[in-house]
């Protein structure tokens, strides 16, 4: 501790023990060194150019998961990518490989860079949260000495008294919702109640006003805390939710909401067997249909996609209709029922002697040539039967040629099915493949043919029938409760950025100073935007504009000294002729003298634009 | 009327009728632009044009509503369907809003030629993905998809006003830096229009462009003067980097118009001539640098265009993550179309916090901003013409 009090003018110098004079200073060297790396580390991750790397590195990323197959999506194309059938060949695809890109979502690297942003924004956030909160509670208006050399100013003069004025003033800025800071020159002095140093000399007597600065950077810091809604949310959403797909089948059984009924079944982890319903769906039937013009407008698109189901809900009760459209997904006892895929369910038996080994829907797939392809297996010949498939919905019958054209249509107006047949080993559970896929690396081809429904084909005692033709739907069934909690995320987002990006923090002073020379009271309103000045320009026109009409203000004839204070632009409609009279109802009751109004060494209000220019910062009482 | 008929009228409202009367209305006020800093007949002169300018403008947007209108009605539905209709209002979109909020709200009616300008070649650029009108997919005919695609084009014709500042505010910026280097520099810089750039601080002339006729005497201003000082602006702006840098940039998006054509000259044709008049509206641009308003004006324009294009755009991404809830049964797949929005969100948010960032501001948040275009129409047509996604639409 020095022995002389430092002079008040200056910063009291605070001598601080040095940081860290604990364990740090006992601390090994290695440790001193760790802890100085996170030290830096948390310095730069709270740099805003730091962020802007992140975002960058994260948006590099998406990229790449955009251009590189991705397999949750599709598996067969990364395959393929992989063996270096498709794709820019093994070496790349190793490359891609090695940094996640066939998986970009949930990658190391993603994660990790995730990591960084949510790290770099909390360590962004906690010293601004501090600040605001700092700023909420104890902020006033700073008071100055006078405007500023930017400030936006007006004068005006009127024949109330200053502290009419200054009320007056105190009351607009309020009804606006500014904080407000009275100053009076002679009480405030000696001590300035916000404990506030005003040093020296003593500012004038002023309204001080202050408006967006909490909306601004609290909007600001709500935009920023709603990622940790939407992150909560996304994680919690992982673990709860659950996602099943199921093809049906027009008239047939349909499903019950049980594990084992789906084909595709993702729950999340902490969604349990036990969790499902238990309610049953059958498809009635499937509504498509098209342009079927090849003329018209949009010829070949389709017009409908909608199933008629039915639904036995699981305490046993009466079952009832509903309709799924495409955009309109039913909701069965909190589970959302959504149309995915929709194909044609051609029925194909197959009899061997006499026998039938096979009957039943099969759901083949639409490949890129209009063809739907899929398969049929029967195991329970012997041996094996298998039918590898083409589905033509369109395949009209040509004069000439006398046998069907398949045409790329989607329509079922001369539906085909097309057949190659095999028999032999389907190697079922041996070897990989999927339900419309043969194998027929074991198998001997036994020549094939067309049917029409209800047509029958026999060759090598083996009979296949096409009865009939139904059509079949890929329903998802989602329970997602982390929606809600998305969705408050998402308005807090859209909450927080609209005050973030339009209010705007500004700072206003209204000075009233009796004039000696006309006998009247000269008031300056001054301010400053920190942000959207031109938005400010015109806000300060109109309380200039009001304040002027309430103390019924007259322009000032003729400044002095020609820089009058109007001239700092935007002024012009501070110059409100005879407002009408106001409600100055306390006018002749008590006018009593403005505070000391010495021409002391302060320089006068409102010859202040002549000496402006050259002012440096004239603040004398910050927060 | 048919239908046939009214697509017909519809075709012929959008090329010739709205494309003329675009770049009509933009070249009558970029000559107005040009009187601004004239002699007080000149000035006068360019008021009657800029008031000419305003008709056509009007009778532009006129015709480009009723170009929607009948569309609409040619197909019985809203014209959000296609990348056409959805280029077209994108247009339309950019071109309101530039316009009100320059002439009513900053009192600029001086730049609306740019908005003119900038309006039309989007405006052109829908004519090379022309679709006749025809239905809607079934899964597109929702209420959702208003919303979520109307938020998201006016969004994108925000932008596409936002970049156009932009552009002009690196083009002004890049034209005083190297006047005021000039002038620092005197003896190693090359010293054209030196004499002038005494002016440059406080810039009674150019800079304060359409004040409204209360400049300075003209009859005092000394005109050689002044044209060596624009020319030395001009000249700051390196020609043959800013053609190429713009070729160059343009590139990064327009390879896509040449990739999704039948045949190779097909391809390279509409690849050039996106490009060349990307390269010609630099160069014009160019050319009326002494006539822009000061670099803060502009940065302040391109800012405020991002921020308000920003939100609807949060609002819009959020609409669409909401209806593929609804449509798809899932809210976020990475679809390319969703990747790409997240992209453009990431990018003019970073535009936004560099913006605000010591160091960055200025000239490195205007380029993030031209980047985050690049990606904005970079995502607009890679996910419709290259990578196949749920949200191709492009051969309807």
């Amino acid at each position: 501790m020095t022995e002389s009090a430092p002079p008040p003018e200056a910063n009291p110098s605070v001598r601080r023990p040095p940081r860290g004079s604990g364990w740090k200073q006992r601390a090994p060297e290695p440790v001193r060194f760790v802890w100085d790396s996170v030290v830096m580390g948390w310095r730069w991750l709270t740099r805003m150019r730091t962020a802007l790397y992140l975002l960058a590195a994260l948006a590099v990323l998406s990229v790449i998961g955009t251009f590189a197959p991705q397999e949750p999506n599709v598996p067969s194309t990364v395959a393929e990518w992989r063996s270096g059938e498709a794709g820019p060949g093994v070496a790349v695809s190793q490359v891609l490989d090695a940094i996640g890109a066939y998986d970009m979502y949930g990658s190391v690297a993603f994660t990790v860079l995730l990591f960084l942003l949510y790290l770099s924004l909390t360590a962004c956030l906690v010293p601004r949260i501090k600040a605001w909160i700092r700023l909420v509670r104890r902020s006033k208006p700073p008071v100055v000495r006078r405007a500023g050399a930017r400030d936006e100013t007006a004068t005006f003069a009127t024949d109330a008294t200053a502290d009419e004025v200054h009320t007056h003033a105190e009351d607009l800025l309020r009804r606006r919702r500014w904080r407000v800071r009275r100053h009076d020159e002679v009480s405030e002095d000696a001590t300035d109640d916000g404990g506030t140093a005003v040093r020296g000399r003593s500012a004038p007597a002023q309204v001080a006003g202050e408006k967006g600065l909490v909306s601004r950077e609290g909007g600001s810091l709500l935009f920023h805390l709603s990622f940790y809604v939407l992150l909560a949310a996304i994680i919690f959403g992982q673990l709860l939710t659950f996602e099943g797909q199921r093809g049906v089948v027009e008239g047939e059984a349909g499903f019950r909401d049980t594990a084992v009924s789906y084909w595709s079944y993702s729950p999340g982890r902490w969604f349990g067997e036990g969790d499902h319903a238990g309610w049953r769906m059958e498809l009635e039937e499937f509504h498509v249909d098209w342009v079927r013009d090849p003329l018209a407008p949009g010829a070949g698109q389709p017009t409908e996609f909608r199933s008629d189901v039915l639904i036995t809900p699981s305490d046993g009760s009466e079952p009832y209709r509903e309709t799924i459209d495409s955009n309109q997904p039913i909701d069965i006892e909190g589970r959302q029922v959504t149309q995915l895929d929709w194909g044609y369910a051609p029925r194909v038996v197959v009899e061997v002697d006499g026998e039938v080994v096979h009957d039943g829907f099969i759901t083949p797939t639409l490949e890129d040539s209009g063809a739907y392809r899929g398969a049929v297996k029967a195991p329970a010949a012997e041996p094996d039967v298998g039918l590898d498939i083409f589905f033509y919905p369109f395949a009209p019958e040509d004069e000439e040629l006398g046998r069907p054209i398949p045409t790329g249509a989607p329509w079922d107006e001369a539906p085909m099915l097309l057949f190659q047949q095999y028999r032999g080993d389907l190697q079922l559970g041996a070897t990989q493949q999927t339900v419309n896929q043969l194998d027929t690396s074991a198998l001997d081809s036994e020549g094939g043919g067309y049917l029409r429904p209800g047509q029958e084909l026999s060759s090598h005692d083996v009979t296949v029938r096409f009865p009939e033709l139904r059509r079949w739907v890929g329903f998802q069934v989602s329970s997602r409760p982390a929606i809600p909690a998305l969705l408050a995320g998402a308005a807090l987002l859209v909450g927080g950025l609209i005050p973030a990006l339009y209010a705007y923090r500004r700072r206003l002073w209204v000075f009233a100073t009796p004039d000696a020379a006309s006998g009247r009271t000269l008031v300056t309103v001054a301010g400053r935007a920190f942000q959207r000045p031109d938005a400010f320009v015109e806000e300060h026109a109109r309380i200039v504009e009001e304040l002027s009409s309430r103390v019924s203000g007259s322009e000032v004839a003729d400044p002095e000294d020609g820089a009058g204070p109007t001239g700092a632009g935007g002024s012009d409609d501070g110059a409100i002729d005879g407002g009408p009279s106001d409600r100055i109802d306390d006018d002749g009751a008590g006018r009593r003298d403005a505070p000391s109004t010495d021409r002391d060494p302060e320089p006068a209000l409102h010859d202040q634009p002549a000496t402006a220019d050259a002012a440096p910062d004239h603040e004398v009482a910050r927060p | 009327m048919s239908q046939d008929q009214l697509a017909e009228f519809s075709r012929l409202l959008y090329s010739p009728t709205t494309l003329l009367l675009y770049f009509t209305a933009a070249f009558v006020y970029l000559y107005a632009l040009t009187t601004t800093v004239g002699r007080r007949a000149e000035q006068l002169r360019g008021q009657r044009a800029q008031r000419l300018a305003g008709v056509v403008t009007v009778l532009a947007l006129i015709a480009h509503l009723a170009h929607e209108v009948v569309r609409a009605l040619a197909q019985d539905r809203l014209p959000l369907g296609n990348m056409f209709e959805v280029t077209s209002l994108m247009a339309l979109a950019g071109v309101i809003t530039g316009l009100v909020y320059l002439q009513f709200i900053r009192h600029r009616p001086e730049l609306n030629g740019f908005v003119l300008l900038g309006g039309g070649l989007v405006l052109a650029l829908a004519g090379l993905m022309y679709a006749e009108p025809g239905p809607l997919m079934p899964i597109l005919d929702t209420w959702w998809r208003t919303f979520h695609v109307t938020l998201l084009v006016v969004a994108m014709g925000i932008f596409a006003a936002a970049f156009m500042f932009n552009g002009l505010y690196l083009l002004r910026d890049t034209a005083e830096r190297s006047v005021a280097d000039a002038r620092a520099g005197g003896a190693g810089g090359s010293t054209v229009g030196a004499a002038y750039v005494g002016d440059l601080q406080s810039d009674p002339t150019g800079g304060s462009g359409g004040d409204g006729g209360d400049g300075p005497d003209d009859d005092e201003v000394d005109r050689d003067q002044l044209r060596q000082y624009h020319a030395a602006l001009r000249a700051g702006i390196p020609p043959l980097k800013l053609a190429t840098g713009t070729f160059v940039t343009t590139g990064l998006v327009s390879w896509v118009f040449w990739y999704s054509a039948d045949t190779h000259l097909e391809g390279v044709t509409r690849f050039l001539a996106v490009n060349l008049v990307m390269v010609a509206a630099a160069l014009l641009s160019r050319w009326f640098v002494p006539f822009l308003p000061s670099t803060a004006t502009l940065d302040g324009l391109a800012h405020r265009t991002t921020a308000f294009a920003f939100v609807l755009w949060t609002v819009g991404v959020i609409a669409g993550a909401m209806w593929a809830e609804i449509s798809w049964g899932r809210f976020w797949g990475w679809d390319p179309k969703e990747t790409g929005s997240f992209l453009t969100w990431i990018a003019y948010a970073g535009y936004l916090h560099a913006r605000a960032t010591r160091g960055i501001k200025g000239r490195g948040a205007a380029w993030i901003n031209v980047g985050a275009f690049v990606v904005l129409m970079g995502t607009y047509l890679i996910a419709n013409y290259v990578v196949v996604g749920l949200h191709s639409y492009a051969d309807l």
